[in-house]
Parts: structure tokens; C-alpha cells; sequence
């Protein structure tokens, strides 16, 4: 056969793309120092500060050591003694892994540990503590109890604090009650006995502590739209989260540069002087940075899940949130790219742009167990919402709990990719 | 019968201020045949290269490659031609042969087809035993020789090459010399373009110079030659007698002007194969010896300078 008999060949267009893809994809695993970035860096940052939080599993601070001089004496005429009941509920079981309570013979005592460092709070409790919430008068006055703090602990001291409070807080709750009560008797002529009433009342509620209590507080993260959280959210997994799509948006963005590489390489000029058309060609192009960050994000969700453990929740869920980011990410590079012109400003402008997103997002600072305003402002960004989405489903959610953490992202990466599809129209028409 | 036909292409690069890179350039193309652009740098080769590759829109005029317009009907064009551009463009961090099928699959090659041209195209670029190295460790003219072969993978019937020989040494220059007169022997159509006038008369069955974005003469070898009337250069070293002689030869039917240039006598003759041994009769006749002969024919380099009053640097 000869050199010059070529007839049209009509392999379609798809295969072209997938071959553009692939070609892309693997030219990036060859690429020692990108794959470092894509995915040593995210895994590295995330093993450091996991460990930086201790544990790896859970957000854990060692517990506080509490110096407690207890000087209650009691009050005539009622068994039970505030002071006690104060010092049990700092003992109680329950709180063994946040605080550690000592027992010293004077406040000067207690203070001197706060001093010398042994303690990081002391809780100092009056005489007059019982004296105080046991009067029947309403004029009686009113008992102080001390916290003295090392001012450096501010975690140990609110630990300490709302602790003591919640305690106090019951006693001041029951003695309103109780003085509700005599002010009730006192009116219907039986001051006497509805004093006593209202020191027995005090004094029941002392005994059953909160045992008997018909309301009580549980503390939670705050939801997201959907079921009732259950799992503890690891925060390892929570940091992974954020430095993947961070570093996806990185992953993104070295792969969509290759447009302006192969440009000036003259592969690009090269490739539109075949048959190949410049549709299926840039294609070819948008498809390579989807697949590319897409295999970085599978191989760092099971990284995470191999090296760390992370439960990273139900599958369909965290497939369809992977899809998504990698959509995002890519539409977003696409974007940087179409707005540059050279290399260089492809790296300074991107770096930039997802340094911004990834901060204001949340990349950095977890997720949406940060609440409030924050919450808010993290959801102006398409990694943002991601990333709430991402916690309701390592908290336990399914794809019902995170339509819009999925649809709203995905607009966005429309959006991104539909601009700047339009600009590489234009600059390659 | 011309499978390309160039009306009248212009190309004006960042108008209204930009340079006139091609500035009204027509020729054609005959199927089969060598045409070569020959031209200083920058004379807009390269231009009309991208122009008829379908990567530059011209600013004015058209093109027909194998009968489709370069204007409206690009998708044909590029089905029927090879581009094998000035600067290497391949991917360096993939072997020869990843090389070859990527770019066959763009030529829209697949399957067993495209592993059997692959093989073809390696066997014809002589790199074989080499398929597997990442073009990145190859010497500048394996480079080049995979940068021809890729375009000559869909085998198509026009074949364009953009100085496919620029920086590279003389043995590799050769084989690919020798590899672009086997393609036409084949009956490939091949547009060529060069700044070495040794090349485009070695290869070309027509020449076309260009300068500042103009053709100033188009023909073969032979008619640019004699359309200038440039004589061939006889120098001649005699062992006595030099003036007594120059004087005869002056004399000697067909030499147009004789003179001395040092120890040699210089002679501007019509046909230097006819008159040569008249020359050597004449020195007989007065008894001299001729001890050095340089001819020199009329060259393109000589058309060039006559053409434009500059040299074409090589
Ligand atoms: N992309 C461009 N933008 C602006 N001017 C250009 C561009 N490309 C080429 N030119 C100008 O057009 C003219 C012709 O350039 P071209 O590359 O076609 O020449 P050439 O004959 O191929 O030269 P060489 O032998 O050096 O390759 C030159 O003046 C060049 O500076
Ligand atoms: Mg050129």
C-alpha cells in the first residue's frame, strides 16, 4: 500500500475524548512533584492536624484539674449540705474525663495549688453556702462561691465554670420554686409552716438531685436539614475533607493549565490540524481535569478510610458529593484558566482564587459544627456547602439530607464551566 | 492536474497595525510533486503553512486543498492533509509509539488499524527498537523524525512539512531527505518549505521564493535559474602564462567575460559543460597547464540576491 491512498477515518468522537483524558490523566501520575501536591499534601496536613487535635477519633482535652475546699457547714435543722451536693456532682462519674476534682482543707489551700500550677481552677464554697439556699426568708444573703482561675487555662476555667453553674443554677431554680410557694402559704396566713415547706422543698430536690429532673439539656452539633445526628464525627475525616476539595481545586487547575502548555508547546495548534474537531478537542480537555480530579479524590477517600479510618458514611452519598466536587473544582480551574494567558499567572491567579474560596469556605477551619454566622457566610462558596454536606454524611445523612449541599454546588459549576467554555470558544474559534 | 490551489492568500496578523506576514501569494500544487516555499526568516512560510492547515483564517484570498475551500470547508482539508510543523510538537514525557497512537487517534485511526500504521510509521522513521523511550531522551533528529511520522499516519494525500530539518546533523538531514523523495515516489503530494537553497533544489520539482510575505518567482529549478540569466562561474589556475591566457579565453565561443581575480582567472560562461574543454584546448594550443578547475552553476542563492540585491542566509 502506498503513503498517499489515506481515506477518512470516522472513529467517533467520544473515543477521541477518552483518549485526550486519558492521555492527560496519566502524563499527571508520571508527574512526581504534581502528585505530591495532589495527594501527599492533603493526606500529610490532614494526619498533622489530626494528630494536632489529639486522638485522631474526636475532638478530646485532657481533663481539668479542679482544687476544691469545701467550708459548707450546713444549716440548723436540714440533713443535707449544699457544699456536699456541689462537691458529688464534680465527682460524679459522668465527668471523669473532663474534670479531676481534689480535695484541699482551706480556700488558701486551693488557691496555693492554682498558684504553684497543680491545679488549673479552684473552687472555693462558703460557709454559708447551705445557710444561703436553705433560709425561708426571700432578704436572706446570699453565699458566693469562688472560682479562681489560672488565666492562661481559659478552656479549663469555662469547663469548671459551667459545671459549678449548672449545679448552683438548680439550687437557685428550686429556692425560686420553694419561695414561690411560701410567698403562696404566707399570704394565706401560715407564714411559719410555709417557711418550712419551702425548706423541705429545697431540701427534697437537693437529694434527688436532677435524677427526678422533667427537663434536661443534651448537647449536639448543629443539624443540618434532615434526620437526627447520631454518629460522632471523627476529626480526621473533617480536616480531610477540607484539604481535599482544597487540593482538588490545585489537582484541577494543574491539569487545565496543560491548555496553555500545550499551546505554546504547539501540541494544541497541532491537534486542531487534524480531522479532530475543536469541540471534541477541548472535550477532550475539560473531560481530562474532571477525571483527573476525580481518581484524586477516590484515592484520597480511601486513603483516609485505610490509613486513618474514617468512616466517610453511605456511599451513594459521598459518591454523588465527590462527583459534584470534582465538577466544581474543575469548572472553577477551567475558569482561572480561560481568564489567563500565560503559565505563570495560571499558578499565581489560581493559588490565589482557591486560597480565598478554600478560607472563607471552611476548607481549613472543619465544618459546619462551627455554626452560626459562619455557617452562613461559608455557604457564599461552592466548597462551603460541600463541606456541610460532607459533615451531615459523616454524620450519618443520605442523599436526601444534602440536596442542596449537591445542588447548589453544581450550579456553580455550571456556571464557572459555562464561562469559561464560552472564553475558550472564542480564544480557539 | 494541482491538488492545491493558493488565490491570492493574505494574512495579516493583529490588524489594522499588524505585520503583512502573507501578503497576496497565489501558486498551486500539482498532485505528486514536491513544492517547495524557499525564504529568508519571516518571509511568512510558516503562515501560509497554518493558513492551509486551517489553524490561521486568512484575511483575504482562499485556498483549495484536494479540492475543498481552507475558508468553509476546513473539516475536509485537514481529512486530506499531514502537518508537520516547524517546532517539535509531541508529548515528551510519552514514548514514540504512545506518541504515534495518541496522535492516530486524532487522526481518527483505531483498533488493529491504528497498531498495524503505528508500526508502519516506526519502521519508516527507522525507530523501532526505540518505540518504547519517552521522546524526551531523543536526540533532536529522532525528534524530528517522530514529528514527520506522526503526520503520516492517516496517510494523507498532502503532505506539508514546516523546515523539518532546521538544528539537526547531516546524517539525520539525509534520511529524512531520502524519506521525503520515497513519499513522493509513492505518489504523496508535498508542500515543503526550507531557508536552505541547497535543500529546496535538491528535492523540489518546483520552487516558489518567498520574501516579506511575497512569491517573488515560482518554476522549476532550471527556469528560475535561466529566468534571471545567471551564468555559470569558471575559475581556473594556470602553472605560467595566467594573463597571456585569460586574454585567449576571453576569445573562446560561449564565455562571456574574463578576467583576473588574484592567481586565478574568474569566467562567466553561458554553459560550462560545453565550454570547459574548449578552455582546456586553448591552454594546450599556448603551451600551459591548467592546475585548478572550479565551476560553479547558477544557483537559487544567486536567483535570490538577483531577485531581491540580498543574500539568503543560510
Ligand atoms: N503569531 C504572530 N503574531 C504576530 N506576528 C507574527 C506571528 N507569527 C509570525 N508573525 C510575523 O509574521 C511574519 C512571518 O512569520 P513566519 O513565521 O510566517 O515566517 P517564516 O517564513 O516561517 O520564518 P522562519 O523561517 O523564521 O520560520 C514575521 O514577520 C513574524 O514576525
Ligand atoms: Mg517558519
Amino acid at each position: 500500500m502506498g503513503w498517499a491512498e489515506g481515506a477518512p477515518h470516522n472513529d467517533p468522537a467520544v473515543s477521541r475524548i477518552l483518549a485526550i483524558a486519558w492521555k492527560d490523566l496519566r502524563s499527571t501520575m508520571r508527574n512526581v512533584p504534581a502528585l505530591a501536591m495532589m495527594l501527599v499534601a492533603p493526606l500529610a496536613l490532614a494526619a498533622l492536624l489530626g494528630f494536632a487535635f489529639g486522638g485522631g477519633q474526636s475532638f478530646s482535652i485532657s481533663a481539668t484539674k479542679v482544687a476544691v475546699a469545701n467550708a459548707d457547714t450546713g444549716t440548723a435543722g436540714v440533713a443535707e449540705n449544699a457544699g456536699n451536693v456541689v462537691v458529688g456532682v464534680m465527682k460524679s462519674p459522668d465527668l471523669r474525663d473532663i474534670i479531676t476534682v481534689g480535695d484541699k482543707p482551706s480556700a488558701a489551700a486551693a488557691r496555693t495549688s492554682v498558684d504553684d500550677g497543680k491545679s488549673t481552677t479552684a473552687v472555693i464554697i462558703p460557709a454559708d453556702l447551705s445557710a444561703a439556699i436553705f433560709a425561708t426568708s426571700p432578704t436572706a444573703p446570699m453565699a458566693v462561691v469562688e472560682l479562681y482561675e489560672n488565666p492562661t487555662q481559659e478552656i479549663g476555667g469555662a469547663i469548671t465554670e459551667s459545671i459549678v453553674g449548672q449545679a448552683l443554677l438548680g439550687f437557685n431554680g428550686a429556692r425560686a420554686a420553694a419561695l414561690a410557694a411560701s410567698g403562696l402559704a404566707t399570704a394565706n396566713g401560715d407564714g411559719e409552716r410555709a417557711g418550712k415547706l419551702a425548706q423541705q422543698a429545697a431540701e427534697t430536690y437537693m437529694r434527688d438531685g436532677g435524677a427526678a429532673a422533667a427537663v434536661s439539656v443534651a448537647q449536639r452539633a448543629p443539624r443540618l436539614p434532615g434526620g437526627e445526628s447520631t454518629k460522632d464525627v471523627g476529626v480526621t475525616g473533617t480536616i480531610l475533607a477540607g484539604m481535599m476539595i482544597f487540593f482538588m481545586f490545585f489537582g484541577a487547575n494543574n491539569v487545565a493549565r496543560t491548555i496553555i502548555d500545550e499551546d505554546r508547546a504547539g501540541t494544541l495548534p497541532r491537534l486542531f490540524t487534524t480531522p479532530t474537531s475543536r469541540h471534541t478537542i477541548l472535550g477532550g480537555k475539560y473531560s481530562s481535569v474532571f477525571v483527573t480530579v476525580t481518581v484524586q479524590a477516590v484515592i484520597l477517600l480511601v486513603a483516609g478510610r485505610l490509613i486513618f479510618s474514617i468512616d466517610w458514611g453511605r456511599l451513594d452519598a459521598v459518591a454523588a458529593l465527590t462527583l459534584v466536587a470534582a465538577a466544581v473544582a474543575s469548572g472553577l480551574a477551567l475558569l482561572v484558566i480561560s481568564l489567563v494567558r500565560t503559565p505563570a499567572q495560571a499558578g499565581a491567579i489560581g493559588a490565589g482564587v482557591y486560597l480565598v474560596l478554600a478560607l472563607v469556605g471552611g476548607n481549613f477551619t472543619g465544618t459546619a459544627a462551627a455554626g452560626g454566622t459562619y455557617a452562613q457566610i461559608q455557604k457564599l462558596t461552592p466548597n462551603g456547602w460541600l463541606l456541610q454536606g460532607w459533615d451531615a454524611v459523616m454524620r450519618g445523612g443520605g442523599l436526601a439530607d444534602i440536596g442542596l449541599n449537591l445542588l447548589v454546588p453544581l450550579l456553580f459549576a455550571v456556571a464557572f464551566f459555562a464561562v469559561a467554555a464560552l472564553r475558550f470558544r472564542k480564544r480557539y474559534a | 492536474m494541482s491538488i492545491v490551489e493558493v488565490q491570492e492568500l493574505c494574512k495579516q496578523y493583529d490588524p489594522p497595525k499588524g505585520v503583512l506576514a502573507v501578503d497576496g501569494v497565489s501558486f498551486h500544487i500539482d498532485k505528486g510533486e514536491i513544492f517547495s516555499l524557499l525564504g529568508p526568516n519571516g518571509a511568512g512560510k510558516s503562515t501560509t503553512i497554518s493558513m492551509l492547515s486551517c489553524l490561521l483564517r486568512p484575511s483575504g484570498g482562499d485556498a483549495l486543498v484536494d479540492g475543498h475551500s481552507v475558508v468553509t470547508d476546513s473539516q475536509a482539508v485537514k481529512e486530506a492533509i499531514g502537518v508537520v510543523p516547524q517546532d517539535i510538537a509531541l508529548y515528551p514525557d510519552m514514548s514514540a509509539r504512545e506518541n504515534l497512537l495518541f496522535w492516530g487517534k486524532m487522526y481518527g485511526l483505531a483498533g488493529a488499524e491504528l497498531h498495524a500504521r503505528v508500526d508502519e510509521v516506526l519502521e519508516l522513521i527507522t525507530l523501532v527498537d526505540r518505540q518504547k523511550d519517552r521522546v524526551e531522551k531523543f536526540s533532536g533528529g529522532m525528534k524530528r523524525r517522530v514529528n514527520i511520522g506522526v503526520a503520516l499516519l492517516h496517510k494523507p494525500r498532502v503532505l506539508y512539512l514546516d523546515e523539518p530539518t532546521v538544528g539537526i546533523d547531516p546524517q539525520s538531514r539525509r534520511s529524512i531527505l531520502d524519506g521525503i523523495l520515497a513519499l513522493r515516489d509513492q505518489g504523496m503530494t508535498i508542500l515543503y518549505t526550507t531557508h536552505y537553497m541547497a535543500e529546496a533544489q535538491e528535492l523540489s520539482d518546483r520552487i516558489g521564493i518567498v520574501d516579506h510575505g511575497k512569491m517573488i518567482a515560482v518554476g522549476t529549478n532550471e527556469e528560475l535559474v535561466r529566468s534571471v540569466g545567471e551564468e555559470a562561474h569558471v575559475e581556473l589556475s594556470v602553472d605560467h602564462y595566467l594573463e597571456g591566457m585569460v586574454e585567449r579565453w576571453a576569445d573562446v565561443p560561449g564565455v562571456t567575460k574574463a578576467m583576473i581575480d588574484e592567481e586565478r582567472a574568474v569566467l562567466l560562461v553561458q554553459d560550462a559543460n560545453e565550454v570547459l574543454p574548449r578552455l582546456f584546448e586553448a591552454a594546450a594550443a599556448a603551451g600551459s597547464r591548467i592546475t585548478e578547475v572550479n565551476v560553479t552553476e547558477p544557483n537559487l542563492e544567486m536567483v535570490f540576491l538577483h531577485l531581491t540585491g540580498r543574500a539568503l542566509r543560510e
